[in-house]
């Protein structure tokens, strides 16, 4: 018989039970008859040796498990009998708990969807990449890193390894196509051959590629990924199969990816042959190292000993090849793929789990609170059942599944708040360091881990209270009235030990979220040394053919397009630049005739035309600025920064000095071996990125070379966004095969780029704090009400012996005081330690910023007050008569 | 004495019950006669131990009950093993066959 169908065939088997033991006695007195006893006297020693007939059933029964869950089905519709008894206390102890776990739920399904489950690919956990640090550099801000690999190189490593499985070459190019109406770019990539089955999703339409696709003479072909054949085709399957003209050769699609698949970070993809000659083979640098590697380790192999494999193969080729390409000392250092793509944003991940953890133990001790609270009520009650035969073990489990129903409810309800959370976190999550191909949302895990929160909560919140409600004697309850003064001390401690932890973990909280606002303040408020408002940028890919390949064609073609940009309404200045600020042009090292040194000197360099000062807004310190005549006849001039000058030429006169650019040497369409002049001095703008210090920098005219893209800066007196159509118009009135890879306003760029990911944790920490701070308020006042509740004889006495209602306002607001400090103290000493793991957040203000230490002390003092004010106010209105009288 | 003797049992309470279940379907008053008997009345079971026993065993799938005429023609409740059970047994009797030895070995080790 299963114990289910005993539990619903309760009396058969009470019956049975009933009649074995019988069973049982009777032979036995049968057998005491039968040695010859009497059977009164045989009936009374078989029952004596048998003991409390009732023990052994009830013995009997809990051996088995039905009769526990019985048990608990019985304290469970008590519980919840009490708690709609008390329903303001359910409402406010399951909304808490609510609170605490949906958040929690909501950040750990974010976590668990980005960190553990991003990818839908074939064993993406061993798939790494690698790249070759350069010693002697330091390192920071991948400075020395180079992470791409000649076509030489990469097939040395695929030939040579002893560690992977399968290794994928790729590289990404623009591609363009016209459509009739204008060029457009997309972002492509040549992939090697195995490059989806590699990943081992499978195409929604077509094929993917296989080797033959890279044969000598075979056809052309490229897939495309689905949400460029929504945007850009409507989903029409009807386009598999034809000829599109990319990048000026004809080309069939022969599959589409599905949605979920964000292989290689492209939008289309050409099956890329290494074999000589092959296409996408030919590169217009001398050191074409443009190939990045994704290889899946063999089972068992670790990164360390793929590291050292890979060294090996690269200091090979290093002796066998030196020159630029190897630095004198370097290591090859291998990643995981998760680590590649999501990197830093685990830490902010981490530390908001941390956030919502202390958030949770918040809801849990204000919970605890609550309960401890009723606990004191009910001294009686459970004075009353241990006085009729309940055990402690049974007491503490009737209260813990009181905490447990408790805990369900708001396992519910957090689940719901967790789901429209949810929706917020993935309106306002950065999508640069999150896996394009993550879906983030509830599921089995998440929900699975939701419920095994709500367990924990029980256990955090109820225990203490359960254990304290059964401590001591017992029986004392009954003879107080229960809401004495004696059992409000008892308690007493446990409570403001409560209230004090949870103001600590309160100030945590809101210490972290101030921290992150103040450095977001910061961030949004740097002097980026250029004037960011109304500026457009637009970043443009000439045709590829070769048609603007020597510096005196692409000059024409951007004067032209320039000269258009600045005829269109609204527009108040524009210039060509080689990058978009706050992000500066390319680095280069640097010779400098007549100057010994022995580190390296380095320089970014700008290519820009004449208006390019006026347009950031840059001020002229010495010198002049580049010159319309410059830009025309492509002098060797050079504007450079004041960290330029100043780290260079500190005591001299910058002006008159040559400069020699070396990155120039080594492409084709620049000058080689060319000195520039130096002829100006400029104000620093920030050059590399919001968070670094301006980098130095120099700025040359664009027409010394025909080399790299351009871009367009327009300054506009109007909103930049509504420039875009005019100026993608005038160039295409230029050539109509040129295409725009990029427009927007520098303000869309700085909030997309250097915003999101502060704005996110800010946010989230934030409301995590916000949230706890309301749980605090409710639980000092809760604690401070019921207090007074518990003091109203003492009072009543107090003011009937003559004290003022002065004296007893002092005296509430200090005991609520007295715990808030505490709570302070406890709270500041524990952030000084905690903070710093926000450090790598954080930037231009401190881990133990002052400032914000004070006024989140100064926040929670007044809030404390408040939360203490009404009762004490409460207390103060006590008639002395009244309250005598009660007792 | 007494004391001691329950001491003893309440560890092998389970092994004992399961190894007399183990000639044939028995109920549980028989099950405390035989023990008497075959331990020559060492070990006397308590039906305050005994039926709890019974019932834990059964539940955890050791055993398994019947309700069967006894010869006299009274109702009665006839344990016997089931297949788990008679695993657990030799389990047991090798782990206890084990331990006694290494018990004596202890206890014969001269000073």
């Amino acid at each position: 018989m299963s114990w289910l169908r005993r539990l619903f065939h309760k009396r058969l088997t009470e019956k049975r039970l009933d009649t074995e033991l019988r069973f049982h006695l009777e032979q036995r007195v049968r057998d005491f008859v039968a040695s010859g006893m009497d059977p009164e006297e045989a009936r009374r020693r078989a029952y004596l040796a048998f003991g409390g007939l009732e023990q052994v059933k009830q013995d009997c029964r809990e051996a088995r498990i039905e009769n526990h869950i019985q048990d608990f089905l019985r304290d469970l519709q008590y519980a919840l009998r009490s708690l709609a008894k008390d329903r303001r206390f359910a409402l406010i102890a399951i909304f808490a708990l609510a609170l605490g776990i949906g958040a929690t739920t909501a950040m750990f399904s974010v976590i668990y969807n980005v960190v553990f489950d991003p990818f839908p690919y074939r064993d993406f956990q061993r798939s790494i990449v690698f790249e070759m640090r350069d010693l002697a550099s330091t390192g920071d801000k991948g400075e020395g890193l180079r992470d791409h690999y000649t076509i030489p190189e990469f097939l040395a490593i695929r030939e040579q390894n002893h560690v992977f499985e399968d290794i994928v070459g790729n590289y990404q190019l623009d591609v363009l196509y016209a459509d009739g109406k204008g060029t457009r770019r997309f972002l492509g990539g040549y992939t090697t051959s195995n490059g989806f089955d590699f990943l081992g999703v499978p195409p929604i339409l077509g094929r993917v590629f296989s080797p033959q696709d890279v044969k000598q003479g075979a056809p052309l072909v490229f897939m495309m990924n689905y949400r460029l054949w929504q945007t850009e085709f409507n989903g029409d399957p009807k386009i598999l199969g034809k000829t599109f003209f990319l990048n000026g050769k004809p080309r069939t699609l022969v599959g589409i990816m599905p949605q979920r698949f964000n292989g290689y970070g492209s939008s289309l993809w050409f099956p890329l042959g290494l074999h000589p000659g092959a296409d996408g083979t030919s590169f217009p640098v001398r050191d074409p190292n443009v190939i990045w590697a994704l290889a899946r380790l063999k089972r068992g192999v670790s990164l360390q000993a793929a590291a050292n494999d890979l060294d090996a193969i690269m200091h090979r080729l290093a002796q066998a090849n030196p020159g630029g390409l190897y630095p004198q000392r370097f290591g090859v250092v291998t990643r995981t793929l998760l680590d590649f793509v999501v990197g830093d944003f685990k830490s902010t991940l981490y530390a908001l789990l941390a956030a919502v953890f202390l958030l949770l133990l918040i809801a849990c001790s204000n919970v605890g609170n609550l309960l401890l609270a009723r606990a004191t009520v009910r001294e009686r009650e459970i004075a009353v059942r241990a006085s009729l035969g309940a055990s402690r073990g049974r007491l503490i489990r009737q209260l813990l599944v009181e905490s447990f129903a408790l805990a369900a409810a708001a396992c519910v309800a957090g689940c719901l708040f967790a789901y429209f959370g949810l929706k917020g976190l993935v309106a306002i999550i950065p999508r640069g360091p999150i896996p394009e191909e993550t879906v983030i949302g509830l599921n089995p895990v998440v929900l699975l881990f939701a419920l095994a929160i709500a367990v924990l909560t029980t256990l955090i919140c109820g225990l203490a209270p359960a254990l304290h409600a059964v401590r001591g004697n017992l029986q004392l309850g009954m003879t107080n009235s229960g809401k004495g003064a004696g059992g409000g001390f008892r308690h007493g401690k446990l409570r403001a030990s409560l209230v004090i932890a949870e103001v600590a973990l309160s100030i945590v909280l809101l210490t972290g979220a101030g921290l992150l606002m103040r450095s977001f303040f910061t961030l949004t408020h740097v002097d980026l040394g250029f004037n960011p408002e109304r500026l457009l940028y637009t970043r443009i890919v000439p045709a590829v053919d070769d048609r603007y390949d020597t510096a005196v064609k692409k000059k024409l073609f951007f004067e032209q397009i320039l000269q258009r940009v600045k005829a269109v309404p609204g527009v108040i200045n524009a210039t060509v630049s080689l990058s978009m600020p706050p992000l500066g042009g390319a680095g280069s090292y640097i010779t400098v005739p007549g100057k010994t040194h022995t580190e390296r000197w380095e320089s970014m360099v700008d290519l820009c035309s004449e208006g390019y000062f006026q347009t950031l807004g840059l001020q002229l310190l010495r010198g002049r600025l580049l010159s319309e005549t410059d830009v025309d006849s492509a002098r060797h001039v050079a504007v450079v920064n004041q960290v330029f000058a100043r780290a260079y030429f500190a005591s001299e006169e910058p002006l008159g000095q040559k400069i020699k650019f070396d990155v120039f040497d080594e492409l084709p369409e620049t000058p080689h071996n060319a000195y520039f002049e130096v002829v100006g001095v400029v104000t620093d703008f920030r050059n590399r990125g919001l968070v670094e210090p301006p980098a130095r920098e120099a700025f040359l005219p664009h027409s010394i070379t025909g080399f790299g893209h351009r871009v367009i800066l327009a300054k506009a007196a109007v909103d930049a966004n509504a420039l875009r159509a005019s100026v993608q118009r005038e160039i295409w009135a230029v050539d109509s095969n040129a295409a725009v890879a990029d427009s927007r306003s520098v303000k869309d760029l700085l909030a997309e780029e250097a915003y999101t990911q502060p704005q996110f944790g800010l946010i989230t920490i934030g409301a995590f704090a916000g949230i706890g701070l309301a749980l605090v308020l409710i639980g000092i006042f809760s604690v401070m009400a019921y207090t007074v509740a518990l003091q109203t004889h003492e009072i009543g006495v107090r003011m009937a012996l003559g004290a003022q209602r002065g004296n007893v306002l002092k005296m509430v607001l200090g005991k609520g005081l007295r715990l808030i400090s505490a709570g302070i103290l406890i709270g500041v000493l524990a952030s000084l330690g905690l903070t710093r793991f926000l450090e790598g957040q954080l930037s231009g203000v401190s881990a133990t910023d002052p400032l914000t230490f004070f006024a989140v002390v100064t926040l929670f003092l007044a809030v404390g007050l408040l939360a203490s004010l009404l009762p004490a106010r409460r207390a103060a209105g006590i008639d002395p008569l009244l309250a005598l009288r009660y007792e | 004495m007494e004391q001691e003797k329950t001491e003893v049992l309440k560890g092998t309470l389970d092994m004992l019950i399961l190894k007399v279940v183990a000639f044939g379907p028995i109920h549980g008053y028989a099950i405390s006669q035989r023990m008497q008997q075959i331990s020559r009345d060492f070990f006397q079971v308590p039906e305050g131990s005994l039926y709890p026993a019974l019932y834990r065993l059964e539940d955890r799938g050791l055993l398994q009950a019947k309700w069967e005429e006894t010869e006299t023609g009274r109702e009665a409740k006839f344990y016997s093993l089931t297949r788990a059970g008679r695993k657990r047994l030799s389990a047991e009797m090798v782990n206890w066959e084990r331990m006694s030895e290494a018990v004596a070995l202890i206890l014969r080790t001269v000073e």
